[in-house]
């Protein structure tokens, strides 16, 4: 475009248009695939990662790259059903090189086994569950498992001097995975879990879990859950005088968390490997972004994961495309080689088993904010 | 029957072209379309056919309202996941078994239930659906609970590989085909016939001499046996399960496809399922985004109001199967009303 | 035993939250024998209405219950209009015995509930909607060994009150003689001279504009205001009626408490996600009992 303004006002019209349309077909368009849900009981979810993906196209957009990329976002519901005809379609389309999504493990699983079949690089920001990266050599994912988060609490606890810890989390294969990661290690290290149960998504009383939970007399309390739960949570905990200490996951990074919980979100704490407080420069450069195309307070947890995996996405479009060979097996190989990317989530490298590790910081809920602290 | 009866012949042509279509044309045309993204809608539809037939037989044909449908599918899909996972069977042997499973669970819970009327046997359904649901959701140990369950190797049935999106349909057709001739020919018999009679007044079909209790019982365990078949089939074409396929709102959109096609009719039950899996799919392609379940939501509303005997009644489509497949008797009077009046 | 009582009391606010849907619920089931599956998106409907005016205008929170009693009316008189009478224009005897007609009407309404529910999700996204902490009843009150909320009592007196209206509307004024003439046999009120149609909407609004308040006074109580809100209490009021046996109101307000009860105190014994399955057990083993529900001896089969 810009050199295309430049030519015109040269004042050589009809030349300059053949010209630019010549330096227009030398820049070709690779296409990536998004599914997510943008409608249905998780559509937030969905909407703050097309969001976050547009902003991480904009800024592409913007960067005068060799090509250019779109990105075909479809509406998956939160349905496996769906996610698979996604999938379908995605792999018939000869021009997408990847995708990216879906939000639940379950859908993102179902999709799987169609990029699989396909061969097609899939790279997740949210699939969380623990079979997910073996189902293929095309499954990647941005997301730190429990299986590093989870030792890393139970020791954060175990050092603030916690011996008997309760542990609840939502029963999804991600819930799992919170209660069992933490559980083994806290064990490991001398502490003892006193209560370990589960709650369905959505449940609207935590009442009676958090009376069972209080009988026990647990020193703290360790959670898995999202930020609507979170809140639900929190909320009813204060209700019936709960002062047990809650810690959490980096799910529940979101300032909606302390929106919708007020006061009695104060003192959680939680590890997570985003902060919008970070002064970095590519931080700050998402969480403007961010303000300003959503009217929003600061991004969660999930939405900088998801800019971080388009943007992984687009650093290895790049690559691909300098070394002259775009298709969805070099568009994998590359993702494979994806080495400290620098991203708002941190560095992320893949590993063989293409797992992301992850630089987990520890944060607290002070003052209405989140805000990062030693122990 | 007579082998003279012209119906014979015209019923031989029906079923010849009902199956011309499903295992050449529309093949030919996926095939020339190039997109195994169709091919996956038609195997859904397929599966979701299945499952509207057979929950019409108990719904449209027998007048039980079924709010816990879904709960079947999902045994026969565990059933079938379990089996392929832990003893490495292939279709060929779970795809019976998940049938039988769901069955045999269906029978068990009717068992208790079928005293039931009208509402109180609906919401009784709907109460062993979500049962039936929370233990797969929360039987960890069993059914790996929320982790769902993947299926590794793909399709495979007397040692060929029918991963592929074209073999996997013509797999898919032969099993819902045979089912639903089954359930056609159980519908448009004297069995179908005793069933209805059910439906229109229990107590005066107990008074002719028809067992009602045992009939309800058996046709809901039909029901639930080729529920169990649909999930099979949709286990190993999808290679991963989970309890989020089978939750309440798919047994809502399978009440939905039977209705909207038009209560007890078998033809109907398959334009529903068509219509209902079809339809968003279709405005995906036309890029209707975010409107796409309004638009869903208004055409379910736009049919039901203007038909609201569904898109085929009842009373013309078995008038249709007696011209066609039976002796080509006419049920006087049937134009004005809906009912057997 | 302090633990056993806190858990009871739980179990009741939750009951109650059940039967203050339940009431309208019921109250619509029993005009037209008809499911109305849009009833969870009336309370929805109502949740939202209440918090828009609330965070627009500040009014007081009976300013507000009064005009969310008029939008949940005019709900459900929309709904009865759009969903429902439409299907009535058969008269003929065919049609009214029809299973199809009745089967239809019942996918109407959850036609317009999944239009209703989608056009929030469009309007307002499908998050939780942030509510100011100062309306959330949700202030803890300690009953010697038990803590309850003031929400609990605000519930309590508005179910309580909602019944005896109810019961004052339907066996004392002409409009309440109409609904339980039509409830108890539509062509027979016809007969009489019973202006059906009126009465079936009046009907409706009552029934909604009480299905609204119960949104947004659960929406305060649990500070949770979001499309979907209605689904859960939609089911366990749909359960609770038929356990009570359709045509009783107290028996849906009994037996919405029973499953409340059930679901807390089957927490104790077992881990809170089997709750559900504890619930749905209750009701069929009630169903098997008594196949008409508890209080529903009295009825011909319908």
């Amino acid at each position: 475009m810009l050199n295309r303004r430049s030519l015109l006002s040269l004042g050589a019209g009809a030349l300059a248009l053949s010209v630019s349309s010549a330096a227009f077909a030398q820049q070709p368009t690779y296409k990536i695939g998004y599914q997510l849900p943008l409608t249905g009981n998780t559509a937030q979810y969905g909407v703050d990662f097309k969001n976050a993906a547009e902003i991480a196209l904009d800024r592409f957009a913007k960067a005068n790259k060799p090509f250019k990329v779109e990105i075909v976002f479809e509406d998956s519901r939160s349905d496996a059903k769906e996610g698979v005809a996604i999938a379908r379609k995605f792999a018939d389309d000869k021009a997408i090189v990847g995708v990216l999504g879906d939000f639940t493990s379950g859908v993102s699983m179902a999709s799987a086994q169609v990029y699989k079949e396909a061969g097609m690089p899939q790279l997740s920001q949210t699939a969380s569950h623990p079979d997910y990266a073996k189902i293929s050599e095309w499954q990647f994912r941005n997301i730190t498992t429990q299986a590093q988060e989870g030792p890393l609490n139970a020791e954060w606890m175990y050092a603030l001097g916690y011996r008997k810890v309760a542990v609840i989390a939502e029963q999804t294969d991600w819930g799992q995975t919170v209660v069992s990661n933490f559980a083994d290690k806290f064990k490991a290290l001398g502490g003892q879990v006193v209560f370990s149960e589960f709650f369905n998504r959505g449940l609207a009383d935590f009442r009676p879990i958090l009376t069972k939970i209080g009988r026990e007399r647990p020193d703290a309390i360790y959670t898995g859950f999202f930020y609507e739960d979170g809140a639900q949570f929190l909320k009813q905990a204060k209700q019936l005088g709960l002062a047990t200490p809650i810690h959490s996951t980096s799910a529940a990074y979101n300032q909606q968390l302390i929106t919708l919980a007020g006061g009695d979100s104060e003192g959680m704490k939680l590890t997570a490997t985003f902060l919008p407080t970070n002064p970095a420069a590519n931080v700050q450069e998402f969480v403007a972004a961010w303000k300003a195309k959503t009217g929003q307070a600061e991004p969660g947890q999930f939405p900088a994961q998801a800019y971080d995996a388009v943007n992984i996405m687009l650093a290895a479009l790049e690559r691909a495309h300098a070394a002259g060979n775009v298709t969805r097996k070099s568009l994998r190989d590359q993702l494979a080689a994806t080495k400290d990317f620098p991203g708002v989530t941190g560095n992320t490298t893949f590993d063989a088993n293409r797992e992301p590790a992850k630089q987990l910081v520890r944060a607290q809920v002070k003052g209405g904010a989140f805000v990062a602290v030693q122990n | 029957m007579s082998v003279s009866d012209p119906g014979r012949g015209r019923s031989l042509l029906w079923t010849a072209l009902l199956l011309i279509v499903v295992f050449a044309v529309v093949p030919a045309l996926l095939a020339s379309a190039g997109r195994s993204y169709l091919y996956q809608v038609a195997n859904l539809i397929m599966i979701f056919s299945l499952l509207s037939v057979s929950m019409h037989l108990v719904t449209g044909v027998a007048g039980l309202l079924q709010l816990g449908h879904a709960a079947f599918y999902g045994v026969g899909a565990y059933c079938a996941a379990l089996l392929a996972t832990h003893f490495k069977l292939s279709i060929g042997i779970t795809l019976p078994a998940a049938g039988l499973a769901a069955g045999l669970v269906a029978f068990l819970v009717a068992l208790p239930t079928m005293r039931l009327v009208s509402i109180y046997f609906a919401v009784a359904t709907l109460g062993i659906g979500q049962m039936l649901y929370v233990v797969m959701l929360n039987w960890v140990p069993v059914t790996k609970g929320p982790n769902g369950i993947l299926l590794f190797g793909g399709l495979q049935f007397l040692g060929f590989d029918l991963s592929k999106p074209a073999p996997a349909y013509f797999f898919v057709a032969t099993v819902v085909s045979v089912s639903i001739y089954v359930l056609h020919r159980l519908s448009h018999s004297y069995y179908g016939n005793a069933l209805r009679a059910l439906r229109e007044d229990d107590q005066c079909a107990d008074a002719m001499g028809i067992d009602t209790a045992r009939l309800k019982l058996e046709s809901f365990t039909v029901s639930g046996f080729f529920a169990g078949v649909a999930g099979a089939l949709w286990a190993h074409t999808a290679g991963y399960i989970s309890p989020a396929d089978f939750n309440f709102n798919v047994s809502i959109l399978i009440l939905s496809m039977v209705v909207l096609g038009g209560l007890g009719s078998l033809p109907g039950a398959i334009v529903g399922a068509v219509l209902l899996i079809g339809l968003p799919e279709l405005l995906r392609e036309f890029k209707a985004g975010d409107y796409r379940n309004i638009i869903i939501g208004l055409v379910l509303f736009g049919a039901i109001l203007f038909l609201p005997k569904g898109l085929i009644g009842e009373t013309s489509a078995l008038d249709l199967v007696r011209r066609q497949f039976g002796r080509g008797r006419s049920i006087p009077g049937h134009e004005g009303g809906v009912g057997w009046k | 035993m302090d633990y056993y009582l806190q858990q009871l009391v739980i179990g009741l606010s939750l009951g109650m939250v059940y039967a203050l849907v339940a009431i309208g619920f019921t109250l619509i089931f029993g005009v037209l024998n008809v499911v109305n599956f849009a009833h969870g998106e009336i309370y929805t409907i109502g949740a939202f209405a209440g918090l828009l005016l609330f965070t627009s205008f500040a009014p007081p929170l009976a300013a507000v219950i009064l005009i969310v009693l008029a939008v949940g009316a005019l709900a459900g008189v929309g709904l009865e209009r759009l969903a429902f009478r439409p299907f009535r224009r058969f008269t003929d005897e065919a049609s009214l015995k029809s299973r199809a007609m009745r089967e239809a009407t019942l996918m109407s309404s959850l036609a317009l509930s999944i239009v209703a529910r989608e056009a929030i999700e469009l309007i307002f996204g499908s998050q939780f909607q942030a509510v100011p902490f100062k309306l959330l009843l949700n202030n803890p009150i300690k009953l010697g060994p038990v803590t309850i909320v003031d929400g609990d009592l605000v519930i309590l007196g508005t179910s309580a009150l909602m019944l005896f209206a109810l019961q004052y509307v339907l066996k004392h004024t002409r409009v309440g003689l109409s609904i339980r003439a039509v409830s108890n046999n539509a062509l027979g009120a016809r007969y009489v001279g019973i202006d059906t149609n009126r009465t079936i909407a009046w009907t409706f609004a009552v029934g909604s504009a009480m299905g609204a308040v119960a949104g947004i006074l659960v929406g305060l109580y649990y500070g949770a205001i979001f499309p979907a809100m209605g689904f859960s209490p939609g089911i366990k009021a749909f359960v609770a009626m038929v356990m009570g046996g359709l045509s009783s109101i107290p028996g849906a307000v009994v037996c919405a408490m029973i499953i409340g009860v059930s679901e807390a105190l089957s927490t104790i014994f077992v881990a809170s996600v089997w709750q559900d399955l504890v619930a749905y057990a209750f009701l069929i083993v009630t169903l098997i009992f008594f196949p008409r529900g508890i209080f529903g001896g009295v009825r011909e089969r319908v």
